[in-house]
């Protein structure tokens, strides 16, 4: 926990000094916004470059933070620690990206009956939505939807298959151009 | 049947049946509370021999192969045993009983196919040796080779001589759609006719399809789809091409639905958005969204009994993690539990099917995590609740019931293969009815008779 708030006390002193700037990109009009105004100096075009560059990449992070799968015990929803560390980093993107909307797919191992893994699946994601909005991410902006055991990641019928398909998986459905790095 | 019980069946009885029931005793898992064997007691398969059909005006080019697919029809449907390799010698007009007496046969039949107009008229005769005379006779309507009711139309004839012996519904003319996986990985749905021919694709959407049912008047089916990313609810008249969608006017799965007896009806679930639980739409008149359920447990897979005042499904509300099937009243209120659930036991039972004939109600399940999935029965009337086993091999799933309410298709596999199979509760036979093909939730339709003869009389007038 400490390293992540580490990372976002960065975050919050590095970003916003370019976060209009992706809206409008280089060569200006300069941004309206006074805070840049304020705290931007005339920057040669490598620095404005390197800049935009890091931006892309924290931006780039942030969407893999939010794409990147969680895995769960057989026949549960349980979110496991691990589980709730990726979620919890789901959450800063989130609210620094307001715009932002989630479709969270649940999905099951080969065990287990076709429609009763499309309920338990719907469990998954609904715990991981549950997770979610219990760290204040809006339930409007968290659809889910259960895909059962119908699309497996790893066809293969062994232990390590089944733990790689038990999975949520995150698609953004809206917003994808608005992701920010947490602030 | 009384009256055809002679010294015959006593002898068969004793030779054949017997040894079967002892070994389906042995080395297969138990589960607890449930007993193993046949869901009916076991019956008397009087021989019956069919004689090589006729043709006449023409006929004669079509006799063999409608000939061919009746004797398979009364093969697979498990009633009779059937005498093939008939000598010679006994193929004529004239029917010597006292001949098919004597080699032990109790029905003969006889079959005419006459050219006639379009198409051609199959005159059967259903002999009863033992009475010496005509049991029962008709005139079935036959379209031409090229027309895609011509095998339909012969399983038609086929179901008409078991209600002849039997006085009981057959299965033959009849299909069952399922799910197949493609390479792609999508689901479309198929359908193939009971006697494993005719395999064709219903639906060509590129995603996930699941969980079709059958209207009663076999016309449409109803399913689930991943079609705009979210699973729903739809209807397609297989007639028309025509597709109906059931709105979706709360956020959640729509998945699992069945078809009400009334066939207007439809039954789902919804999953999801906090609360699950049953709902009834009739898609018909396209209205009417009614709630049967609400919790936060999921109930899935509903089945209306054939009065329609009950319903079977299954649901996790025990909260153990082990799903199991209940029955309720149609208008809700508190379900009763059917599956053979012990606490403390981590058995598993899912995807009820309600028989349309007698109050049976099929689902499978395992009694160990780890095990194959087996096919049980529920007797669910006159308040006993009797559980048997019926399958003891392989991995069975998803059964659902055939029109004569004791054959079932399930998806599984064997040490050969993966497919669907159909098993008869009865006499507990197992026939592979696909094989190499990656099938699941397979659904029986009623029988198609009405629907196809209506078509031929349209089509030949």
């Amino acid at each position: 926990m400490h390293s992540r708030l580490i990372l976002v006390a960065f975050l919050v002193a590095s970003v916003p000094l370019t976060a209009c700037r992706r809206e409008q990109p280089p060569p200006p009009p300069p941004p309206a916004e006074e805070t840049t105004e304020e705290t931007t100096q005339p920057q040669q075009p490598d620095d404005d470059n390197d800049a935009a560059a890091e931006r892309a990449r924290a931006i780039a992070e942030a969407r893999s933070i939010l794409e990147e799968r969680v895995h769960f015990p057989f026949d549960e929803s349980t979110i496991t620690p691990e589980t709730e560390q990726l979620l919890l980093q789901k959450v800063e993107v989130l609210q620094a990206s307001p715009n932002v909307q989630l479709r969270i797919e649940g999905h099951c191992d080969e065990r287990g009956s076709v429609e009763y893994n499309l309920a338990l699946g719907n469990r998954r994601a609904e715990a991981v939505r549950q997770f979610l909005m219990d760290y204040g991410i809006s339930g409007d902006r968290l659809q889910t939807v259960s895909h059962g055991k119908e699309r497996p990641l790893a066809p293969e019928s062994n232990e390590t298959a089944w733990a790689q398909n038990r999975r949520a998986e995150f698609i953004v459905t809206a917003g994808g151009d608005q992701i920010n790095p947490p602030s | 049947m009384n009256r055809r019980a002679s010294w015959r069946s006593v002898l068969l009885l004793s030779v054949l049946l017997l040894p079967v029931g002892t070994a389906q005793a042995q080395d297969v898992e138990r589960f607890p509370g449930v007993s193993l064997g046949l869901t009916y007691e076991t019956r008397y398969q009087p021989p019956l021999a069919i004689l090589p059909f006729t043709g006449r005006f023409g006929g004669q080019e079509v006799a063999s192969r409608v000939e061919a697919i009746i004797a398979r029809d009364l093969r697979y449907s498990n009633r009779f045993v059937i005498m093939d390799s008939l000598p010679a010698n006994v193929v004529g007009e004239e029917v010597d009983y006292g001949l098919w007496d004597q080699m032990g046969v109790d029905w003969l039949l006889t079959g005419r196919v006459e050219g006639s107009g379009e198409g051609y008229v199959l005159v059967l005769e259903l002999h009863d040796v033992v009475f010496r005379e005509v049991a029962d006779q008709g005139r079935f309507a036959i379209p031409r080779q090229e027309s895609e009711h011509f095998r339909m139309a012969s399983h038609i004839a086929s179901d008409a001589v078991v209600w002849w012996a039997f006085e009981e519904p057959g299965m033959a003319a009849s299909r069952i759609a399922f799910s197949r996986m493609g390479d792609d990985g999508n689901q479309e749905l198929w359908m193939v006719d009971s006697d494993g021919e005719n395999l064709r694709r219903i639906t060509n959407f590129g995603t996930t399809t699941l969980s079709p049912d059958w209207s009663p008047d076999g016309r449409r089916v109803v399913y689930s789809s991943y079609k705009t990313g979210l699973p729903r609810v739809y209807e397609l008249n297989l007639e028309t091409g025509e597709e109906r969608q059931v709105p979706a006017p709360r956020s959640g799965d729509y998945i699992t639905p069945s078809y009400h007896p009334d066939g207007e009806r439809v039954v789902f679930s919804v999953v999801g958005g906090g609360q699950s639980g049953l709902y009834t739409y009739n898609i018909a008149e396209g209205c009417c969204m009614e709630s049967l359920t609400q919790s936060r447990w999921e109930d899935i897979s509903p089945r209306f009994s054939p009065s329609g005042d009950r319903i079977t499904f299954n649901s996790n509300r025990l909260g153990l993690g082990v799903p199991q099937i209940y029955t309720m009243s149609a208008s809700g209120g508190q379900p009763q539990l059917v599956s053979p659930f012990i606490y403390g036991q981590p058995s598993y039972f899912t995807s009820p099917d309600w028989s349309a004939v007698g109050d049976r109600i099929a689902f499978h399940g395992r009694a160990e995590r780890g095990q194959p999935y087996q096919i049980l029965v529920a007797e669910v009337g006159g308040g006993n609740n009797r559980v048997v086993q019926l399958t003891f091999t392989g991995r069975n799933e998803d059964p659902s019931w055939a029109p004569d309410g004791r054959h079932l298709v399930a998806s599984g596999e064997r040490s050969w293969g993966r497919g669907l199979f159909v098993v008869d509760a009865v006499t507990g036979n197992v026939r592979q009815l696909l094989t190499g093909v990656r099938a699941q939730v397979p659904a029986w339709s009623p029988s198609l008779a009405p629907r196809v003869e209506q078509q031929l009389r349209t089509t030949s007038h």
